[in-house]
């Protein structure tokens, strides 16, 4: 900081001497200057590492015994003969789909909860936010006694009168599990977003639309629903790019059972690289993952114009 | 409303938050369970006994205290740090025209897309060839300047647009620079989106996992998430009322803050005027 | 690599400079050299005595510098191992576990031995067991010193047992009657008193090869010896996981998947496990034993976990590692580990030496389960590439774990899976 602001006001100083420090160039030079921390970072620890990925998958390395082979596309060539990517991303769509879903209308439901005339909702509100601020680690573990098949979980359905599953043990009910856990860990963040978006729908609106006779139901869907589109978007985006580097949770759950039914992408990638000792491949899987969240949140962006209503 | 509908809403409110709370709940409660009671099925709300060895066994077997500290300093250096480059970045990405804007901000974007495991191995290739693994380096330079901070810079820029242009014409007209608009006029202005930047921070490097696990290896430097781990037995067995007093340690003091400041906390989450 | 890496250095050294955080120190060419051991246990009393021997080793060899023992969690550990392998900052020496032997010793990632450890003074390398080292040694080479050498035993909560009416093993040995079926009885009727019965430990429904100490005794193999065929569609696998399905999901003499028991806090009748596991029942508060693994059809068998201690080729200070080596396991420090680790040498494998080091057993129990265990053992599956095999096996297997689970199409399945994977 203390750089930047002798470099500022040298720039001010020269710009009464010289006439080459015009506004526009002193302002390009300030932008420059406030995002170079930011772009040097980016460029350090994400494009060069990220170059240095796809370097190695176009290689055969062999950690253990210390070879790095040059071996062209033999890589991407495996990836497509994969017997097992075919159901590693139809786990990873399954996962990202319900993690979404239930994230946003669960987020969105609590935000209408709180959004009532209702005394204590600061309690509540509180309450649905406080699995944010605990360690993912401990979380994760907790629930992994909870959905044990003698667990906590079955403990309270047994309370009353349901039988529960072995959650973990089953493809299905392991999936569901997973998602839940990581959705409660952090719905609490896009409900606080939700929630300052509906403070904003301003209330004559509704009571105009109440006046011409729309019910509930429309008024939501026609009135809330694209004033908080903003929102929608962004908590979308961010939700969808978390939802595909879920990683702990897996590997502390499940580990990616039962058979492959929760191997996620990142998990997979997490496998081949670091346990079966295939680094090059690992790479290759990394590559794949960062092409599908960029696609995804490229299509997110652009799909913005048609659904998202501005105000501005 | 109808008092039904009240009453309607209060339980539907009640149902939906046991699967918050009741975690949170049990682990601090098992922590003061004998280790024979943890497992006990259905599980208890209460201990028989309040048993508090566990709290002493975790600063016995570990440098907790250190490790304690290790994650607090490190946690608020990169909190202040990725507060002022995402403050930075985020108003000139808003605000400042410069040539090459776009470009730049998608090449910055991209931090947003990698998640740690893919980049970890040349990483740490990177900071061995610096000599820099086993120091708390990597854990304080990459979160500020690398991926994590993206998405401060992010959220800053969108608050930094959506603030009324005016106020910081007015105060140009009054003769400040761009450094004084900034730092006098919009940074003020910023404070809300500042503090869901810092929480957001504190958070995500208060919770670091995989990288510790990676860089460190000397107990006294672990964090507290890589400390949860040691908490076992010779064979690699856990210890698990030990392990849930130091996870409870980790957590609680957190909650605390979070319960007293909630309110500025949220608010200023809300506010950030998070808008696509 | 290497110009990658020092573009990489160059790079991040230029930044720091810029912003003037500076201080990444280059290591000293000369001087006394560190070594750095990583080890996955991060017991107190281990450590001690690692320390002991490291300090007692300097006084001799002022030559070498600190010597720094790096313990990274267990369920991490070989994944951690080689990311700092990957990353140019492999340790000097390092602990490996039996599953990763295979890869570890295959590779070259090790340094040979045996030269070394045979000029050491007084080390007395004819001493160790064959039986220990085959794991660790390729082409007539050894690359780790089997520092732990653990057989699978069962503890007895007798209490427990005789609450349930049943004979303990005890008894059972001594009628000559300890067997699966006697066993799995009298797991069963544990279990129906609401106790639990038998358990394996650490296999939790996932890590599968610790059942090698159940289907040893049906002469079961997850593979052959030469690691071509796939051994769990032979008759005896199928016999042999026939009984145990039907012992955890008809006699429910074994708790079912999805459920945490622990026999050491005395809520279970027996567990399978390695004897070193022995120092958790220290103050136990119920009547124990420990006793061999019940015969099989087979006959008697027994089963090891091993864990060796190599020294890494790459590293610059190899050769120092190498003679610390021989240091930390020659015959007299070799006893004092045998505290914690069964040790390799057959000179130390009587029951005085162990029962000076295992004070909770009693020299029977180190007889029979020790002893003899360890003259006839098998280690627990290993492979090479082991890491993905066991995953596999451990994806197939995991419809077996259920009520009505078909054991046959279950295994027939993992040999489809893995026959491809390790068939040359």
């Amino acid at each position: 900081m203390t750089l930047t602001r002798t470099r500022e006001t040298t720039a001010t100083h020269r710009a009464v001497v010289s006439p080459y420090w015009t506004f526009r160039r002193r302002d390009n030079l300030v932008g420059y200057l406030f995002i170079a921390p930011q772009l040097v970072g980016s460029v350090l620890f994400v494009l060069l590492p990220l170059g240095l990925v796809l370097w190695y998958s176009l290689h055969e390395w062999n950690v253990l015994a210390g070879t790095f082979q040059f071996t062209g596309g033999d890589n991407y060539t495996k990836l497509l003969n994969d017997p097992k990517l075919g159901e590693v991303l139809g786990g990873t769509a399954m996962f990202s789909v319900g993690l979404v879903v239930l994230n946003l209308s669960l987020a969105l439901v609590l935000a209408i909860l709180l959004n009532q005339r209702l005394r204590g909702t600061t309690f509540f509100r509180t309450l649905f936010f406080s699995p944010v601020v605990v360690s993912l680690v401990a979380w994760t573990i907790v629930w992994r006694f909870l959905l044990q098949a003698d667990g906590g979980v079955n403990g309270l359905l047994g309370a009353v009168g349901v039988d529960g599953p072995n959650w973990l043990r089953g493809e299905t009910t392991a999936m569901v599990s997973v998602v839940v856990v990581q959705v409660l860990k952090n719905v609490g963040l896009n409900m606080v977003l939700f929630l300052a978006a509906l403070q904003g729908v301003p209330s004559q609106l509704h009571e105009a639309a109440r006046v011409d006779g729309a019910g509930v139901w429309t008024r939501f869907v026609r009135i809330t629903v694209p004033l908080i589109s903003p929102t929608i978007l962004l908590t979308s985006i961010i939700t969808v790019v978390g939802s595909l580097q879920v990683f702990a949770q897996i590997a502390v759950l499940t580990q990616g059972g039962p058979g492959l039914s929760t191997t996620v992408l990142i998990y997979y990638l997490y496998q081949q690289a670091f346990q079966f000792h295939h680094f090059g491949y690992g790479a290759t899987l990394s590559a794949l993952l960062f092409a599908i969240v960029a696609a995804l949140t490229f299509a997110q962006w652009r799909m913005r114009r048609k659904w998202v209503f501005h105000e501005s | 409303m109808s008092p039904k509908l009240k009453i309607t809403l209060y339980g539907l409110l009640c149902v939906l938050c046991v699967p918050f709370v009741f975690p949170t709940w049990w682990m601090v409660t098992s922590s003061f369970k004998p280790d024979s009671e943890i497992f006990a099925f259905p599980p208890a709300l209460l201990p028989s006994s309040w048993d508090t060895s566990a709290y002493r066994q975790v600063f016995e077997l570990q440098p907790f205290t250190t490790q304690y500290f290790n994650s607090l300093y490190i946690a608020l250096l990169v909190t202040a740090g990725t507060m002022a480059v995402s403050a930075m970045a985020g108003y000139a990405f808003a605000r400042i025209r410069f040539p090459g804007q776009n470009v730049l901000f998608v090449v910055v974007l991209i931090g947003l897309l990698i998640p740690s495991e893919v980049t970890i191995v040349p990483l740490f290739q990177m900071f061995h060839g610096l000599g820099l693994t086993d120091t708390h380096w990597p854990l304080i330079l990459v979160p500020i300047l690398g991926a994590p901070s993206v998405m401060a810079t992010f959220i800053m820029r969108q608050f930094f647009i959506s603030l009324p242009r005016e106020l910081e014409e007015a105060a140009r007209v009054d003769g400040l620079g761009r450094f004084g608009t900034f730092s006098k006029v919009a940074l003020p202005l910023a404070r809300p989106a500042l503090g869901a930047v810092a929480i957001f921070t504190f958070l995500h490097s208060w919770n670091l996992y995989l990288e510790p696990i990676v860089f460190l290896s000397t107990p006294e430097k672990f964090t507290l998430p890589q400390a949860l781990t040691q908490f076992v037995d010779a064979y690699g067995g856990p210890m698990w009322n030990i392990q849930l007093a130091a996870a409870s340690l980790t957590a609680l003091p957190i909650l605390v803050v979070f319960v007293l400041a909630q309110r500025q906390f949220i608010e200023g989450l809300a506010h950030t005027g998070l808008k696509g | 690599m290497k110009p990658t890496r020092t573009l990489a250095a160059l790079a991040m050294a230029a930044l720091l400079t810029v912003t003037a955080c500076g201080g990444g120190q280059t290591p000293a060419e000369q001087g006394p050299q560190p070594l750095r051991m990583t080890i996955w246990t991060s017991n107190e009393a281990h450590l001690k005595l690692f320390n002991e021997i490291a300090a007692e080793y300097k006084k001799t060899h002022p030559d070498v510098g600190a010597i720094t023992f790096d313990s990274i969690p267990f369920e991490s550990y070989t994944t951690t191992l080689t990311t700092q392998i990957a990353g140019g900052n492999a340790p000097d020496l390092a602990w490996v576990l039996e599953n990763s032997a295979p890869d570890f010793v295959s590779s070259g990632a090790l340094a040979p031995l045996k030269g070394e450890l045979g000029k050491a003074q007084g080390y007395e390398l004819a001493d160790l067991t064959p039986a220990a080292t085959k794991l660790w040694e390729q082409d007539g080479e050894l690359y780790a010193y089997p520092f732990s050498t653990s057989p699978f035993g069962i503890f007895v909560n007798d209490d427990l047992v005789k609450k349930a009416g049943q004979k303990t093993p005890r008894e059972l040995i001594e009628a000559g009657e300890w067997t699966w079926d006697n066993a799995v009885a009298m797991n069963a009727a544990v279990a129906k008193e609401g106790k639990a019965g038998l358990i394996v430990r650490d296999f939790d429904y996932k890590s599968w090869d610790n059942l090698a100490s159940i289907w040893g005794g049906w002469g079961a193999r997850a593979w052959s010896e030469d690691g071509k065929t796939c051994g769990f569609n032979s008759p005896e696998m199928l016999e042999a996981m026939t009984f145990l399905h039907k012992a955890i999901f008809v006699d429910k003499a074994l708790p079912g998947p999805g459920t945490t028991v622990d026999f050491f806090a005395g809520d279970a009748a027996m567990t399978i496990t390695q004897i070193s596991r022995a120092s958790l029942l220290d103050g136990a508060k119920f009547g124990w034993d420990l006793v061999p693994l019940p015969a099989g059809p087979k006959g008697d068998y027994a089963v090891i976990g091993q864990a060796g201690l190599g020294a890494l080729k790459k590293s610059p200070n190899a050769a120092q590692a190498i003679d610390f080596l021989a240091f930390f396991t020659n015959p007299a420090n070799s006893a004092k580990l045998a505290a914690y680790f069964p040790p390799p040498r057959a000179s130390q494998l009587t029951t005085e030496t162990l029962a000076k080091s295992n004070p909770l057993l009693k020299p029977e129990q180190l007889k029979e389960v020790v002893i003899d265990g360890i003259a006839k053992a098998v280690v627990k599956p290993s492979h090479i590439g082991q890491a993905e095999l066991s995953q596999t096996v451990r994806a197939e297997l995991d419809p077996l774990w259920k009520a009505d689970a078909d054991v046959k199409a279950v295994l027939d399945g993992v040999c489809a899976k893995i026959q491809p994977m390790i068939g040359a």
